[in-house]
């Protein structure tokens, strides 16, 4: 026993002073804070983008108007939502950030096109300014006043050489150096590339589509002509589209002489749709953010076995070819039973996994501790769900099988080969069956007890990503007793067999062995 | 034998239909350095192995230390293998510490253990560097050290001065007639006969997996007659007139007057002298040495061992 810490312990510390140890560590929490803060920081860095409007009809360019403003006031909504979410000072009630951010954009919503315009009024007459002086009372002593960003698209000057009464193809043939930034526009003082033109051709109202019609062929030469490079950037023409069908609609309804009023207030009704666990207490039914998130968590935890079980293998892996090839294993075993040696480097390598993982943990719990904004708090409700579920005890259980199956193959690799090359190709095929639970861990959440995922969790080389993975959807209880049997079956099996492989093959120089003779080991006594 | 640190009793190593060790039997004395001799691929290390028990023998037995398994024994031995290897981040002092902890030393035991002897062998400066940044025959050393900083019983060293430079094999030397006198009994393999006929009392020559012979260097040196050399430009046949001559061969030097003239136990050599004088036969060389060990290998050993008698 003393001998198995020994080993273990030499393992453990001279894992941990290599570079490629703290390297691992320190890239995870590097790379997660690093994208928070890039991610955050693009969205506020939403550059201004200029557009122009030409509408030969006449008829749509108040709509084209609202959509842009009703896109404005949701950013600046959102903002100031997010705004009062940072700086409240109550904090405990159970996820408001998302249901107020979803709140404030249906508000957008509701808001009437010709009512757009009074409430862009209201905004830029200092109605945030008072709904600031009413939350005041719930915010921090110290937070920084709110500030209203500017409107991201801004109308661009027409350049004078544009007849707006041009055929269309013409008018986009002048344009097309603008929209592909081989020419700057003008806008006021300041000049960019033109990011969109929106082409509203005269007889545009024949291209409207009615239910009860023969459904027309698309045609690209019909209806409102959104012309832009920037393809992914769907929140303008998106906005422009339901801004001018609600238009066309308002029109259909006075056409009809019906109480555009009344239309408009039918349209605003709703009726909730709840969903429901019928698996959860009584009174806690209802599915809550926490639920969902409880049934995705399994995802992020079999995500993290495969990448701490990757690198612990790895350096069980190169640490064995290194004594091997340096014959250092010759003293060793005369010294300590291979048994023990296996067995020490098992825990030691194993513990340094524990580390990573450990000071991955701690990095996140400090940096959602450290940071307080609304995001991280969304994050720490999450994990405290997370934690107070009942998938830790699992991911310990799998996490450990899971290591013990996998080091002990890759132990029996390492004792066989003599070089990393060799290694690797042995390898390959045990990495390629490990990304077969990787690669299906969204669709086994998505239908956790189905037959396939079922039979896959029998597999014992998957039962620990598997079965974690079905972890939250509380599989049949037959699966869970019958696939821990088999699991604990192989792991002893194939210690049993990496042990008798070790033995041997660790004092074995030239081609690793052929499969007849590790046949031939397994059933000799000794 | 009752002082026997280690027997073996006609022990067997076969692997499929090779057999590299065939039917050693032999007997270690305590307190005693024993030489392990032979060419290349000759079992050396095959025996070593099964000695410690990290290989089985396919038969026979082997009692070390008193007992059948060197495991049950292992704090007791020290080992050297045939190919060096240490742990190449690790510091120096450190890697002694360990191997000395494994073998049952307490941890602060081991660190003084292994300071003391880097400073004795001449290695006090290296203490703190990472092994990776010795020289080859530094880090043999460090490892002749590791093997033997718990003072074992019994030491077992494959080959231990291959790769060393002239200096440091005299340490290593005086390292090994240190353990003896310290009452150690040292087992070592080598092919450099200087080494065994300097620092071993018995030496064991095996070949193909075989014994050719087992005692002590004197008992091995009997084994070739006495020779004496001469040079002469007269004929030599004329010598064959003395009854102690048992053969006249030339030698193999190269000079074509020089001849090897093989004679009896109780032959007094200066009967050739007197003989010489008489019948007015010109000596340009007389030397009458005892055989070399070189000599007694390349005469047991024959054929196989001409691909290393030049090393």
């Amino acid at each position: 026993m003393r001998m198995i810490w020994l080993i273990a312990s030499r393992e453990y510390l001279e894992n941990v002073r290599t570079k490629g140890f703290w390297i691992t560590i320190l890239i995870f929490p590097v790379i997660f804070i690093g994208i928070y803060f890039l991610q955050s920081v693009l969205s506020d860095a939403a550059p201004t983008r200029y557009y122009l409007l030409i509408d030969q009809s006449g008829k749509y360019e108040q709509a084209v108007d609202v959509a842009i403003e009703r896109n404005h006031q949701r950013r600046i909504l959102q903002a100031f939502v997010q705004y009062l979410l940072d700086n409240r000072v109550e904090t405990d009630f159970e996820l408001t950030a998302a249901n107020a951010s979803s709140a404030a954009d249906q508000f957008v919503d509701d808001v009437d096109a010709n009512q757009v315009a009074a409430l862009d009024e209201w905004l830029s007459n200092g109605g945030l300014d008072f709904a600031l002086v009413m939350a005041t009372p719930y915010l921090k002593k110290d937070s920084p006043p709110f500030e209203q960003s500017e409107n991201q698209f801004i109308l661009a000057d027409l350049p004078s050489d544009i007849d707006t009464s041009a055929a269309p193809a013409d008018i986009v043939e002048a344009l097309r150096p603008y929209l592909t930034g081989r020419k700057l526009i003008d806008s006021g003082e300041d000049s960019g590339p033109l990011f969109a033109l929106i082409l509203i051709p005269e007889n545009v109202d024949q291209s409207i589509s009615r239910p009860n019609t023969a459904p027309q062929a698309p045609n690209p030469n019909s209806g409102i002509q959104y012309w832009a490079s920037n393809l992914t950037d769907s929140r303008l023409p998106d906005a422009i589209a339901s801004s001018i069908n609600a238009e066309i609609r308002e029109q259909e309804y006075e056409k009809l002489e019906l109480n555009t009023e009344l239309v408009r207030n039918i349209q605003r009704t709703r009726m909730p749709l709840n969903q429901l666990d019928p698996s959860a207490a009584a009174g806690e039914e209802a599915v809550s953010m926490a639920d969902t998130f409880r049934q995705f968590a399994p995802i992020g935890f079999v995500y993290l076995m495969f990448i701490s079980l990757m690198q612990n293998v790895q350096y069980l892996l190169s640490n064995t070819i290194e004594e091997k090839s340096n014959r250092i294993i010759e003293v060793l075993l005369a010294s300590v039973t291979a048994g023990e040696l296996m067995m020490g480097k098992l825990v030691g390598i194993g513990f340094a996994g524990l580390t990573t993982i450990a000071v991955w943990l701690l990095s996140f719990y400090l940096f959602i501790t450290l940071y307080n904004s609304s995001e991280t708090e969304l994050i720490a409700q999450i994990l405290e769900v997370i934690l107070s579920s009942d998938l830790i005890p699992w991911f310990v259980f799998y996490y450990f099988a899971g290591y013990a199956l996998y080091s002990g193959v890759f132990l029996a690799i390492g004792s066989l080969c003599n070089t990393l090359k060799e290694a690797q190709a042995m390898m390959t095929p045990m990495i390629m069956i490990q990304l077969i639970p990787i690669a299906t861990m969204f669709f086994i959440v998505l239908d956790p007890n189905n037959t396939l995922v079922r039979i896959m969790s029998w597999f014992p080389l998957f039962t620990p990503y598997v079965m974690m993975n079905r972890s939250a959807a509380n599989p049949p209880l037959v699966d869970v007793i019958g696939t821990t049997i088999v699991l604990i079956a192989s792991i002893a099996l194939v210690l049993w067999m990496s042990g008798k492989i070790f033995k041997h093959g660790v004092l074995r120089t030239g081609q690793p062995p052929k499969i007849v003779e590790l046949f031939r080991l397994f059933r000799s006594p000794k | 034998m009752p002082d026997s640190v280690l027997s073996l009793e006609n022990v067997v190593k076969t692997y499929g239909d090779f057999t590299a060790v065939d039917g050693i039997s032999l007997n270690i004395p305590k307190g005693s350095i024993y030489g392990f001799l032979g060419p290349n691929g000759a079992g050396k290390t095959t025996t070593i192995r099964m000695i410690l028990d990290i290989v089985k023998p396919s038969s026979g037995t082997i009692s070390i230390l008193g007992n059948p398994s060197a495991l049950d024994v292992r704090n007791r031995i020290g080992y050297l293998p045939e190919e060096k290897g240490l742990y190449k981040k690790m510091k120096v002092w450190a890697v002694i510490q360990y191997f000395a902890m494994l073998k049952g030393m307490k941890k602060k035991q081991a660190r003084d253990q292994a300071h003391r002897l880097l400073e004795k062998y001449g290695l006090k400066d290296f203490a703190e560097s990472k092994v990776e940044a010795l020289s080859k025959g530094m880090g043999q050393k460090v490892q002749v050290l590791s093997a033997v900083a718990h003072e074992p019983e019994l030491v077992i060293l494959d080959e231990p001065f291959s790769g060393l430079d002239p200096i440091n094999q005299s340490v290593l030397e005086e390292l090994i007639n240190d353990m003896a006198s310290n009452g150690q009994t040292v087992i070592f393999s080598t092919h450099v006969m200087q080494h065994a006929e300097r620092l071993c009392d018995h030496i064991l020559l095996i070949t193909k997996g075989k014994k050719v012979f087992d005692g002590t260097i004197k008992q091995a040196k009997a084994t070739l007659s006495r020779r004496v050399i001469v040079a002469t430009k007269n004929d030599i046949n004329l010598l064959n007139q003395l009854s102690g001559i048992d053969s006249i061969t030339g030698t193999d030097s190269g000079f074509l007057n020089e001849w090897q003239l093989d004679i009896s136990d109780s032959f007094d050599p200066q009967e050739i002298l007197r003989f010489c004088a008489e019948k007015n036969i010109g000596l340009s060389r007389f030397e009458f040495t005892e055989p070399s060990l070189h000599d007694v290998f390349v005469h047991l050993v024959g054929d196989e061992a001409r691909e290393h008698q030049f090393r």
